[in-house]
């Protein structure tokens, strides 16, 4: 039997449609739940999305969907066996349409740039030979230009609307995220059947 | 006083079972005529840096010595053997038969149980054997070590970078996208390889079993050295079967391990419940030939320490022996020399304890029997174990006062 992790929060709606569509009876209603049992046997764990490599690295968990924006951001090994389509977003660099950086205005000399996205942040700036200060966030990036914390953001643009109501605009795009389904390259190989199987049916959903 | 990250203290009955394991591992080393060398915990780091890959190299610990020689403590075993092979015992009769057990040292950023920066591997180096005799001898060697230490549901993947060559190739891949196409079969990075548009790829990633996808892979394979390559697969496929490890071994044509190391077949072993490999090794003909010694060279390796996560994991690691000490002696060398020539191990009692006291020592150790020499008599007690069998607790530290 599977043991599979499901990311809470933004994707987790599509996550459960998607593994019921693969015939996995996902529970309705799974309240405030860690893990829950399916009537078919397969164990799911319901957690934060940046957690999803770490158990499927050390094989807690066998399998799990997570975003590729978590999987630019962590060291962990696992291996992408399909793309689930869903949960499009593009990782930006934004700033304050004042600032007039999207429209080609000179960086500041000594450039601050707040992020969740760290590694990939640094990355981005340092094939560009820019020198700057990252300054890595948890939460609420989009403040961080609005009152003097940095000059560009680097985050997760979805609708664009947050933004919008910043009065951000992007600067450049890195790179584009969807879902991601994801397996532990050892239990890959100890379930192989039952794993295989998984995989079919998710690609068939992401095909219908 | 803390320890750097990375290392850790092994505590008595932690050792031992640490050692159990590497006993059992010599021991099977011994029987297929292995034997054992020692080379030296830091090497010249050029020596290093000739053997392996990048991957190893960028982890190995590099410092200086006074005339700014660059030094690294051996981040593995087998480049310093084939550097000892190739400057010391040119003149040995091949094939050579080699073995270890042996401290390796790898600088991880983020060292985790499995990965620590001090660790110990095991292994074996067959050197100047080509055929896949050689390949068998290893693949067959490590399931025995492995059953051996009571890991007899391990499941082993086979493969040949020759293979993966020759498909790559088949499917008509050339320039950089070769590396990159190969770095992604060995992560099974599905997505990443889909976007090379070459779906045959994509079903041979995720192709794993039997004999029926060799006969797919002799369809796509144009190259003499891959379809050779096949025929050694298939040949390792039933001497499984033949020796009763049909059902454990298989094909899995993403296998691949250390891509500036390996030049033909690989093979790793698995437990279910454990996610990471617990031993692996295969082919490094390149490797001898770098230190000017042309002669192929297979071998394998396992972490003990992963042996060890893994066997307590599952509960089953080996127990202690059910007493350590065979005997207490209290007051007579004569006695106490004469108990060790016969093969037992002695504890000393401190003198001027009284019989009750060597008793209550004696249980505390589960020691059987106490020998008393007093006033000129000699006298033997037996003791009965304590009702309620104390087991050794976890090494987890009590408490110390805050530093």
């Amino acid at each position: 039997m599977l043991t599979i992790a499901v990311p809470k929060g933004a994707l987790y709606e599509d996550s459960a449609a998607c593994l019921r569509n693969a015939g996995i009876d996902v529970p309705d209603d799974v309240g405030r739940k860690l893990a829950v049992v399916t009537s078919d046997g397969t164990q799911l764990l319901f957690l934060r999305p940046s957690d999803v490599p770490a158990y499927v690295e050390f094989g807690a968990a066998d399998c799990g969907i997570v975003g590729k924006d978590v999987l630019w951001e962590t060291d962990r090994t696992v291996s992408e066996l399909t793309d689930l389509g869903f949960g499009y977003c593009r990782l930006c660099v934004a700033a304050r349409r004042i600032d007039r950086y999207h429209e080609g205005a000179p960086l500041p000399t000594f450039l601050r740039v707040a992020t969740k996205f760290a590694r990939s942040a640094e990355a981005y700036f340092a094939e560009r030979d820019l020198p700057v200060e990252l300054i890595p966030l948890h939460g609420s990036v989009e403040l961080s230009p609005v009152v003097g914390l940095a000059d560009l953001i680097v985050d997760l643009v979805a609708t664009g609307n947050t933004l919008r109501e910043h009065d951000m605009v992007i600067v450049d795009e890195i790179a584009p995220s969807t879902a991601r389904f994801v397996v532990n390259p050892v239990r890959f190989r100890t379930k192989y059947d039952e794993l295989i199987g998984l995989l079919s049916r998710l690609d068939g959903t992401v095909k219908a | 006083m803390k320890l750097p990250q990375g290392v850790r203290d092994w505590l008595p009955h932690e050792l031992a079972r640490k050692r159990n394991i590497e006993q059992v591992l010599r021991a099977v080393f011994g029987r297929w005529s292995y034997e054992e060398v020692q080379t030296p915990t830091f090497e010249r780091f050029d020596v290093i840096e000739k053997g392996l890959g990048n991957e190893l190299t960028e982890l190995s610990f590099q410092f200086n010595d006074r005339r700014a020689t660059m030094l690294a403590l051996r981040p593995e075993l087998t480049t310093p053997i084939a550097r000892l092979v190739s400057t010391r015992m040119r003149e040995a009769p091949l094939p050579l038969r080699l073995s270890y057990v042996a401290t390796a040292f790898r600088y991880y950023e983020q060292p985790q149980e499995g990965r620590m920066r001090e660790f110990t591997q095991a292994g074996v180096e067959l050197i100047g054997s080509p055929g896949v005799d050689a390949d068998a001898e290893t693949l067959f060697m490590a399931i025995e070590a492995c059953d051996e230490i009571g890991m007899k549901d391990a499941t082993y993947d086979i493969n040949d970078s020759r293979v993966v060559d020759g498909i790559l190739d088949g499917v008509g891949l050339s320039g950089s996208d070769v590396p990159l196409a190969k770095t992604m079969m060995k992560e099974r990075n599905i997505v990443g390889l889909r976007t090379l548009d070459k779906p045959v790829l994509v079903e041979f990633a995720l192709r794993r079993g039997g004999r029926e996808g060799i006969g797919k892979a002799r369809k796509i394979c144009k190259t003499k050295d891959s379809q050779a390559a096949l025929d050694r697969l298939e040949t390792l496929l039933i001497r499984s079967a033949a020796l009763g490890y049909g059902d454990r071994v298989s094909v899995d044509f993403a296998l691949l391990r250390d891509l500036d190391y390996y030049t033909g077949f690989i093979f790793e072993g698995y437990l279910p419940e454990i996610g990471f490999p617990l031993c692996g090794g295969g082919r490094y003909d390149s490797l001898l030939p770098k230190f000017g010694y042309k002669v192929p060279a297979v071998g394998w390796s396992a972490g003990v320490e992963r042996m060890l996560i893994a066997l307590e994991r599952r509960g089953k690691h080996i127990t202690r022996r059910k007493h350590r000490v065979d005997v207490l002696v209290s007051g007579a060398d004569v006695v106490a020399s004469r108990e060790r020539a016969a093969g037992n191990t002695v504890r000393y009692a401190s003198s001027g304890r009284n019989e009750a006291a060597l008793i209550a020592e004696a249980r505390e150790h589960g020691i059987p029997r106490i020998v008393i020499a007093e006033d000129g008599e000699i006298r033997e007690v037996r003791v009965t174990p304590a009702p309620e069998k104390k087991l050794p607790k976890t090494s987890t530290p009590r408490k110390t006062e805050a530093l």
